[in-house]
């Protein structure tokens, strides 16, 4: 059941809603697990089990902390401090047990499931001697945000950030919630726990933005996304029997889908949430106006970046042979090599962590070490560009700059999804190379509307992205679109609303030679 | 006080650092200077500041900074 189906948006949420509006205050949060339990099963079926026994491994692990934590305060009262200290060593020793069980036993679960054939594979052809078998399961919708949000759950309350819930119903809405479990946005237990379990009273406002949301997602998704699919399969399906320039196309046209998909599915999950007063953390911050690398991975897929920051890039760089390394870089380097060394260190561990968890595969590591490699080289050259800019007396906030740091990133970007979209890293460097060496813009237009879409498709799209492109300049300059639409009278309000509907339904990609394209972010 | 405000200067030269109230937001501090930055912190006043401590409340301005240390430091 897709977030984009009739089923979903009309049968399921509208069900949903009505008995968590229908029924009394203190049910609510039930109708929400229900739900998701039903959502899940519906599209995973036997699968469940995982996300079963992942709920099962955090409650418990959850509650153990919560003992150790209670027990340890009441050994502590009347003790002298270093009593204290001694004390606090045993229960650390515990607590770190506890999570290190917990949390390998689910990220177990995901390495089975989703990494073994490769690694088998890998193995396999590194040592001829080794014949493992390569065996694939299928997996359980959203194991690879679940398992993070999870992971990230316990290690919070091993950290002391809250106290652990001991309702195994609440844990596993927490893990479970409809809306989030496909795509995420990977959600943190503080934020999402009280808006999931106090329970909302009707809001028709609420309702209203709800909706607006979940339509301006599904405009991005079936107008923009679904329409240049067909396109950017056949490019790098085979790019071969393309120019430089029309590889180059594709891979504008899959930035364009991509994003129009993945923050598509998020406003639409974010509607449907707020439809339950419950707010999901924010995924994008209109990241094609980045103007650096680093600052594009701040706006783009935000929880997966704030994940790996909080609980691998500061674990790894805070840890005791990270402190010690820092200090010896610091001792044996000037102080500028001495602070970038081991941040270097750290941030490998967070990038490979990208790469690995978007898929089972060399071509994944290698997006995350692309990505770290522009990073650091960025890193290291700052003093260069420093000396540059001041060299050639450029402002470091004149525009022209900003417009070229933001060109720049854009192609950088482009350049890492397309190694993203390829088959292999040999398929990426070969349309690389197609692109430098043999651009041939000859007859490009006419091989352009050769690949499943016609001029109406392109203006359609273009139309389609160039209304994204505003409405993400109207943000950037700090308005507040959504609430500016609710100020208007009622009929400008309405023939906006009616106007996205029917883009939605006129424009969308349906009919013949579009089937319903899966989510490319929900095969994770 | 002053310490703080040295360290800090020395990790990113040039920002009115009792001034500046937004430090995270403004990303003045992100998570590499704040590694640096707590490495620094730790050295200076003996205390150890885990990934717990680093939220955006404590690292907001000079003053929750300077108030996290002294909390760690009672420790």
């Amino acid at each position: 059941m897709s977030y984009t189906s009739y089923t979903y948006l009309l049968i399921f949420l509208g069900a949903v809603f009505i008995c968590y509006t229908a029924l009394p205050k203190k049910f609510k949060w039930t109708v929400l697990l229900i739900s998701s339990y039903v959502f899940y099963w519906i599209n995973s079926k036997r699968l469940i089990i995982f996300l079963l026994l992942s709920t099962v491994a955090v409650y418990f692990a959850g509650v153990f902390l919560n003992r150790i934590n209670d027990t340890a305060a009441l050994a502590k009262k009347g003790l002298e401090k270093e009593e204290k200290k001694q004390v606090k060593a045993l229960v650390n020793w515990q607590k770190r047990a506890v999570v290190a069980l917990a949390v390998g036993f689910i990220f177990t679960i995901l390495l089975v499931l989703k990494y073994s054939a490769f690694f088998a594979h890998s193995l396999n052809s590194a040592f001829g001697f080794l014949h493992f078998e390569e065996l694939k399961f299928m997996l359980p919708l959203g194991i690879s945000y679940y398992t993070l949000q999870a992971a990230g759950y316990i290690i919070d309350v091993y950290r002391g950030k809250y106290r652990a819930s001991e309702n195994f119903g609440k844990v596993a809405l927490f893990l479970s919630f409809f809306p989030q479990i496909v795509e995420g946005p990977i959600g943190r237990f503080d934020l999402l726990a009280d808006p999931l379990y106090e329970g909302h009273s009707f809001d028709y406002d609420r309702l209203c933005k709800g909706v607006q949301l979940i339509f301006w997602g599904l405009f991005k998704k079936t107008v923009i996304a679904d329409r240049v699919n067909i396109f950017v399969s056949e490019v790098f399906g085979s790019y071969k029997y393309y120019s430089g320039s029309i590889i180059l196309l594709g891979g504008l046209l899959y930035t364009l889908q991509i994003y129009a998909e993945f923050s598509g599915c998020m406003d639409i999950v974010t509607g449907s949430a707020e439809i339950f007063g419950v707010p999901l953390s924010k995924n994008f911050e209109r990241p094609f106006f980045s103007k650096s690398v680093n600052e594009f991975w701040r706006r783009w897929h935000i929880t997966l970046g704030a994940w790996l920051r909080d609980y691998v890039f500061y674990s790894v760089s805070l840890s005791r042979p990270f402190m010690k390394l820092s200090k010896f870089a610091k001792k044996h380097f000037n102080e500028f090599l001495g602070s970038l060394v081991p941040a270097s260190f750290a941030l490998f561990f967070t990038w490979l962590g990208i790469g690995f968890w978007h898929g089972a595969g060399w071509k994944y590591i290698a997006y995350g070490l692309y990505y770290y490699a522009i990073m650091t080289a960025g890193m290291y050259l700052e003093p260069l560009f420093a000396k540059l800019y001041s060299a050639l007396k450029i402002k470091r906030d004149s525009k022209p700059l900003n417009i070229f740091r933001v060109a720049r990133t854009v192609i950088l970007v482009v350049g890492g999804m397309m190694l993203f979209r390829a088959d292999t890293v040999g398929v990426w460097v070969g349309m690389l190379k197609c692109v430098f060496t043999s651009f041939g813009a000859g007859g490009f237009l006419k091989t352009a509307l050769t690949l499943g879409m016609d001029k109406q498709d392109f203006l359609i799209v273009a139309v389609g992205a160039a209304v994204m492109l505003i409405i993400s300049i109207l943000q950037e300059k700090g308005i507040n679109v959504r609430d500016s639409l609710a100020r208007q009278k009622l009929p400008v309000r309405w023939c906006a609303y009616a106007a996205l509907v029917m883009a939605v339904v006129i424009f969308g990609a349906y009919g013949p030679g579009y089937d319903a394209v899966d989510f490319i972010y929900g095969q994770f | 006080m002053e310490e703080l405000i040295d360290i800090l200067e020395e990790i990113k030269p040039g920002v009115d650092w009792e001034k500046e109230t937004d430090l995270i937001g403004n990303h003045i501090l992100d998570s590499l200077k704040i590694v640096q930055l707590v490495g620094a912190l730790n050295d200076e006043f003996d205390i150890e500041i885990t990934p717990i401590d680093i939220v955006p409340e404590n690292f907001k301005t000079a003053e929750t900074i300077y108030a996290m240390v002294k909390r760690l430091e009672d420790e």
